[in-house]
């Protein structure tokens, strides 16, 4: 029991830190689809660098090409206004890619110094926390709410619309790119190709299923990791195929959230704001 | 006029070129970084090519088997004369293609269709899976032995059943836990599975998938593990005790120095099927290249005793003796010589008949001491 609920904690963490990456982006309003290639690429280049400089360079690393990314996607998102979703998928596909190119050195090295997967569990729960507060709380959350909700709005009370959005999706990014970091110096410790294995979109769905909350989303996470971990304690023990056993996370997930209550998407999420219509 | 003669000379030049090389063009399913299978494969093609200055080769790696036919369009256009599909999904591809291209040579790993010019072949690792599972038998202490397995296909179940016969030939009460990822390659699954099987009182690992993740999930708790398809000592060198090594360079090699020698053409590989074993080198059991059995662990091994015959003797020189003979032109023992009774009490392999080459392909059955979910388990 208690192996199962660790195992919920230690593999929801990068789903978490995922997530909340996301869901910051999206409060201001914008969808950032990139999340898989951008963990990726963060995974490679904290490995990299841990390699040579150590584990602690090596997450901030990670955390460093995550908010670039981030800044990156907003140069397409919000200056040039292009199709956002258009936009992430790209990042993803390129993330994805690149991190494979650059990363051929890297693979079947194992990692020399690893880092605890304990201490990023606490800095993700510990993340969770003060990105409610934030976003409740705070002047600067009422100001990226109100911009994910109604920009215009917005803009005419002299917030910097654009400003808000570069600054959530560069924060986003960084706990996007800590996630990744997480998977090459903690979890696995070792770096490959397509080692995200998916959990990027399983972060970007857990935002909608979590109604856009960070406390929720805490929740989604590790449930998601302890239906993951119990996947494969209860095979074999229980009369179920183990195909249908691995489609049991995914499922359980949004019946639940689903069943929880109500969520309702920023209304601005997705729109690029133009101040000129 | 000099310059048609000019471009005729040039032609002929590397018409002549062309004919002095052969070209050999690989597909492989997965990244060539995935220290497993496909890196393997990527390994036998550069140590072949080291080893044949004719050879010239070319690969596209992380083929989807659904994009396999326009890659061997693209490989034919650029004029590869063989060409080596390295994964059983593509098989539908290699036939179609095969038509298609009847005087390009084929050949098709762990394939089981053949054509006039499509080969199969396989490096199979059941010898060595049953020497690592006597391994495994002897350093269990909790009797429970840790399995995480990709896909519940017969390739994979005939080598947990010869770990798992291994396991039991020096621990008749021992269990072989298996977990199915459903994957080749999902190192989150892999790591669960492996976690899973911790809990449950596994203290022993081997696997069939393409990460290292069991060995270092393993090692993070002090369990021994067993590498496989590449040398994986380096992930965790005080508990990888052996493994699984292919050398698919062995293969590829004989295959195109033989098409080379106008041995194989492309009306003549109907009945081409390397299923090669620790005699033809094409396996190799090992922590790392050279290495069986890691050096701190052969004092254990050394210690732990079998019964063999009515006799007693140590675990190390039954694997040795074993791992001898089965590398010998012509092997006098087989794992899979019974009477074997799969775990439900039916007889698979009668006393004193070894299992044949369709009986391995074929395989279903689930060995005594097998304990888990086995799809397709025969009633």
């Amino acid at each position: 029991m208690e192996e199962a609920l660790l195992r919920a904690v230690l593999f929801g963490t990068p789903i978490l830190l995922a997530s909340l990456g996301a869901l910051l982006s999206e409060r201001a309003g914008v969808v950032n689809l990139g999340v898989e290639g951008m963990m990726a690429l963060s995974a490679l280049a904290a490995f990299a660098v841990a390699q040579e400089a150590g584990p602690a360079l090596g997450a901030l690393a990670g955390v460093g090409v995550g908010v670039f990314l981030g800044l990156f996607l907003g140069v397409f998102a919000v200056s040039l206004r292009a199709n956002q979703f258009v936009a992430g998928l790209a990042l993803a596909a390129l993330g994805l890619g690149a991190s494979g190119l650059l990363g051929k050195r890297y693979e079947g090295v194992p990692l020399a110094h690893p880092l605890p997967e304990e201490g990023f569990a606490l800095l993700a729960l510990g993340l969770a926390l003060a990105l409610h507060y934030l976003l409740l709380g705070s002047r600067f959350g009422l100001y990226l709410r109100s911009v994910g909700e109604n920009p215009k709005a917005a803009d005419l009370f002299g917030v910097s619309v654009d400003g808000v959005r570069y600054l959530a999706l560069a924060l986003g990014g960084g706990m996007i790119g800590l996630a990744g970091a997480y998977l090459s110096l903690a979890y696995r410790p070792s770096w490959t190709d397509g080692m995200t294995s998916g959990l990027g979109w399983v972060a970007i769905a857990l935002v909608i299923l979590a109604g856009w909350q960070p406390l929720r989303a805490v929740l989604g996470a590790y449930f998601f990791g302890l239906l993951f971990f119990l996947q494969f304690r209860l095979q074999g023990s229980v009369p179920i195929p183990s195909e249908a056993f691995a489609a049991m996370p995914y499922l359980l997930v949004i019946l639940v959230l689903a069943l929880s209550g109500r969520a309702r998407a920023p209304k601005a999420l997705g729109q690029p704001f133009d101040r000129g219509r | 006029m000099r310059r048609i003669l000019g471009l005729v000379l040039l032609a002929l030049g590397l018409a002549w070129a062309q004919g002095d090389k052969l070209k050999a063009c690989f597909i492989y399913v997965g990244p060539i970084g995935d220290a497993g299978w496909t890196y393997a494969h990527d390994q036998g093609r550069k140590k072949a090519e080291a080893a044949l200055p004719w050879l010239e080769t070319r690969y596209v790696e992380s083929v989807p088997e659904a994009q396999a036919l326009p890659v061997i369009d693209r490989f034919v256009r650029e004029g590869c004369q063989v060409i080596f599909a390295t994964s059983f999904g593509y098989m539908e591809a290699v036939l179609e293609a095969a038509k298609k291209y009847p005087n390009v040579i084929f050949a098709h790993a762990t394939g089981i269709k053949r054509a006039p010019n499509v080969a199969t072949y396989m490096a199979d690792f059941y010898q060595v899976y049953y020497l690592n599972g006597l391994a495994a038998g002897a350093l269990s202490k909790t009797g429970k032995v840790g399995y995480v397995a990709a896909f519940p296909i017969p390739e994979v179940k005939r080598h947990i059943n010869a770990f798992t016969l291994g396991v039991r030939a020096v621990n008749p009460k021992a269990q072989v836990l298996v977990r199915w990822i459903n994957a080749w390659y999902d190192p989150a699954k892999a790591r669960e599975a492996t976690e899973a099987l911790l809990s449950q009182g596994a203290d022993v690992f081997a696997f069939t998938e393409d990460t290292p993740t069991v060995i270092q999930t393993a090692a993070k708790k002090g369990a021994y593990s067993f590498g496989h398809y590449t040398p994986m000592l380096k992930f965790a060198p005080n508990h990888v005790v052996s493994g699984q090594i292919v050398h698919w360079e062995v293969i590829y090699t004989d295959f195109l120095k033989k098409v080379k020698e106008g041995v194989y053409t492309a009306k003549n590989l109907e009945n081409v099927d390397y299923f090669w074993l620790l005699q033809h080198k094409a396996v190799e059991m090992g922590a790392d290249y050279g290495v069986p059995i890691n050096p701190k662990h052969v004092p254990l091994l050394q210690k732990a005793q079998m019964t063999v015959g009515g006799k007693k003797v140590s675990v190390y020189d039954r694997i040795m003796a074993l791992m001898k003979d089965m590398q010998s032109p012509k092997p006098t023992f087989d794992p899979f010589t019974g009477p074997i009774q799969d775990r439900k009490g039916v007889v698979r392999i009668p006393a004193g008949k070894k299992a044949t080459l369709q009986e391995l392909l074929s395989m279903e059955w689930a060995a005594p001491g097998v304990v888990g979910d086995w799809p397709g388990e025969p009633k």
